[in-house]
């Protein structure tokens, strides 16, 4: 032997050394690994993970021909970090510029002893966009849901609003926020060193889905046409207000519902609650001799009256329970039909007295007034109609005048539109379909049917005697050029509120109708509350239902009755007869 | 033939890393998409309701009226013309429940 290894000792020293160390880690991987597996799982997860709450947009609305109405968009909310802020004073000026706001409210702000402080929620895009280039320290931006309402009061009453947390506080906005909110669902992400994330812990995982879009029977450009008129004829009347209905007599979809004063969906901050109502719905109002219409269809119906009944109208005056109803027109005899079209009160009275109270009382009922129209609008009112038991000794004629009965706008709409259709009471809807964010079809309304107060025959009977109420009545200046109208006026004074008694000066003008006659596609309400002046339904209202349906039918693709006679043959005389 | 076994379970190994890295990788990516996406939604929205605003029928006609100088067509102006088969279907609505205010005693609800 040439000797021992003489490193033998070291490398087993060295040996020993490196398998305890081996084993300490071996030992230590098994105590974490295996040991505190559990425990350390949980924490790398809290760490690596992150879990947030994230809400789909809420749903569009359109209007029938696809225009948008409402619609949500991400905008940016700007926050602060007084703890980060090393001049608040400085930031608030820069802030104060881009925001609008005054300088000295923002610093009061940024100097709470607090980690985190709004500035201001929901900015128009591109005060964000400002705002990213000032880049102050301590301030940032979160993007947040905001309801926009592009087209502006346009329709705001039907549309009504949306809340800062994005729930559906009035209008449609309310009754379909079930339908119309995004989904909320929690989603799980997985965040490297930094922060930053990386995906989500499922790959398949799916965000919120959006809400569902509606489409609405209203059609914006007729809705403007309603809107326009009536505000002009609002403004010419020194009126109070007034409401437009538009609706499709045979299917009882609402084209167009109108009111003034009008608000902006879009900043209804400070707004009394009492200028966002839906007066359509919500309001009940004495109609006049509008009622005139559903005493005929029952008169007519029961076979009490015929168009050419003769009724005495005592010359304009009648006593009825201590009270006298006076006529506008000083008639001796009349035709019934004669009655309705110059709205004659005290024929209007005995046609009532020759129905009795419980007969009129059943026609009332079955044209739906008393009783919601069960529309799809928050808020409706059934308006009032009394028991034949609670009915006073000058209640039967006071109804046939439209006294003593209360009715919503609606209500009116939907019972002439029975008229038009051939006696079929229609449920109005304003919202036709609901789809979700793919398009697919979720929900889709079809008219429906709610009773059949007269027959088809009554119905065109009805028909022929308010034609005559435009062409030879009261209703004269509610007749459209080329087009069949039929129609009835109704001037109807108001309870003034401090005598309790009806007011001389107080006083709503309406006007229903609907166009053509012999094929309604539109019918139209018209009604100015308090107008000053001239008070006349027939002067009044009925202007109002004629520039709209002047408008609306060519819109709409009705034909006129006139022959056509070409305006550019006209002024060439190239094509005209010699 | 260990050689190999050897070289093979490297590459297996180098082969799970490189799919773990891969999939960090692909994820930053499908994040960056994301935001991106975000952006151009957002900047989709923003046009849209800018269009609608724009497009409003009030504007549209104080635009008309004022600035370009138009107005409403004269009578004869309007020509419909329908094919004699797309004329406006008349008839009555269907789904008929008759209940008829003549033949009730009372009229109630159904």
């Amino acid at each position: 032997m040439t000797g021992a290894d003489p490193f033998r000792g070291r490398r087993i020293i060295l040996a020993i050394l490196l398998m305890a160390g081996f084993a300490v880690v071996l030992g230590r991987l098994v105590h974490l690994q295996v040991l505190q597996a559990a425990e350390l799982s949980v924490k790398a997860d809290r760490q690596h993970q992150k879990s947030v709450t994230v809400e789909g947009s809420r749903g569009s609305i359109y209007d029938r021909r696809g225009k948008v109405l409402a619609m949500n968009m991400e905008v940016p909310s700007v926050f602060g970090v007084p703890a980060s802020l090393e001049n608040p004073s400085g930031a608030a000026r820069d802030l104060a510029r881009v925001l609008r706001v005054r300088a000295d409210e923002i610093e009061k702000k940024l100097r709470q002893e607090r980690n985190f402080v709004w500035i201001a929620r929901k900015l128009d895009p591109e005060q964000g966009r400002r705002l990213e280039r000032l880049s102050l320290e301590g301030i940032g931006t979160v993007m947040e849901g905001r309801r926009f309402y592009p087209k502006g009061p346009l329709l705001s009453h039907v549309l009504g609003f949306a809340g800062m947390d994005g729930q559906g506080l009035e209008g449609i906005e309310r009754r379909y926020d079930p339908y119309l909110r995004g989904e909320k669902r929690s989603i799980v992400l997985q965040r490297d060193a930094l922060g930053r994330t990386v995906f989500p812990k499922g790959l398949t995982e799916q965000g919120p889905s959006s809400g569902h879009n509606l489409t609405l029977t209203i059609d914006e450009v007729i809705q403007y046409i309603a809107e326009k008129e009536l505000d002009d004829a609002v403004t010419a009347a020194q009126a109070k207000g007034g409401v437009v209905i538009v609706m499709e007599p045979k299917t009882g979809a609402v084209l167009a519902m109108a009111m003034t004063p009008r608000f902006d969906p879009n900043a209804v901050r400070g707004l009394a609650p009492d200028r966002w109502r839906n007066r359509v719905v919500t309001d009940a109002y004495e109609p006049g001799s509008t009622m005139k219409i559903f005493l005929a269809a029952a008169a007519l119906e029961e076979r009490a009256m015929k168009p050419a009944s003769m009724i005495y109208a005592e010359n304009g005056r009648m006593t009825v329970a201590g009270t006298v109803i006076h006529d506008h027109d000083k008639s001796k005899w009349i035709t019934f039909a004669q009655a309705i079209q110059r709205s004659s009160n005290v024929a209007a009275a005995k046609t009532a007295m020759v129905l009795g109270e419980e007969r009129l009382f059943r026609y009332l009922k079955a044209f739906g007034f008393g009783e919601r129209t069960e529309i799809d609008l928050p808020g409706e009112a059934a308006g009032l109609v009394k028991e034949p038991r609670e009915w006073g000794r000058r209640t039967l004629a006071s109804v046939a005048m439209g006294q003593e009965i209360g009715v919503t706008a609606l209500q009116l709409a939907t019972a002439v539109s029975a008229v038009a259709n051939g006696g079929w009471l229609m449920r109005p809807y304003v919202v036709s379909e609901v789809r979700d964010a793919g398009g697919q079809l979720i929900a889709q309304v079809t008219p429906q049917v709610r009773r059949r107060p007269v027959t088809t025959e009554t119905a065109r009977t009805l028909g022929t005697i308010l034609e005559g109420a435009v062409t030879a009545g009261t209703g004269s200046k509610a007749a459209v050029a080329g087009y069949r109208v039929a129609g009835k006026t109704g001037t109807a004074q108001k309870i003034d509120p401090e005598t309790g008694a009806y007011s001389s000066a107080l006083s709503v003008a309406s006007f229903v109708g609907y166009v053509p006659a012999e094929d309604p596609r539109l019918t139209i309400v018209a009604i100015i509350d308090e107008p000053q002046g001239e008070t006349w339904g027939g002067v009044v209202a009925a202007p109002v239902f004629r520039r709209i349906a002047e408008q609306a039918l060519p819109y709409l693709g009705v034909s006129s009755q006139e022959p056509v006679k070409l305006a550019l043959a006209e002024r060439t005389g190239i094509g005209m007869a010699p | 033939m260990r050689l190999l076994m050897g070289i093979g379970l490297i590459g297996l190994l180098l082969l799970f890393v490189w799919e773990r890295v891969d999939i960090v990788r692909v994820g930053y990516h499908v994040e960056r998409l994301k935001a991106q996406r975000v952006l151009m939604v957002r900047e989709q929205d923003e046009l849209r309701v800018k269009v609608s605003a724009l497009t409003a029928p009030d504007r549209l006609a104080r635009t008309a009226t004022e600035k370009l100088g138009m107005g409403p067509p004269l009578p004869g102006q309007v020509i419909l013309v329908h094919a004699g088969d797309a004329a406006p279907a008349q008839g009555e609505p269907p789904l008929p429940e008759v209940r008829m205010a003549k033949t009730e005693r009372y009229w109630r609800k159904p």
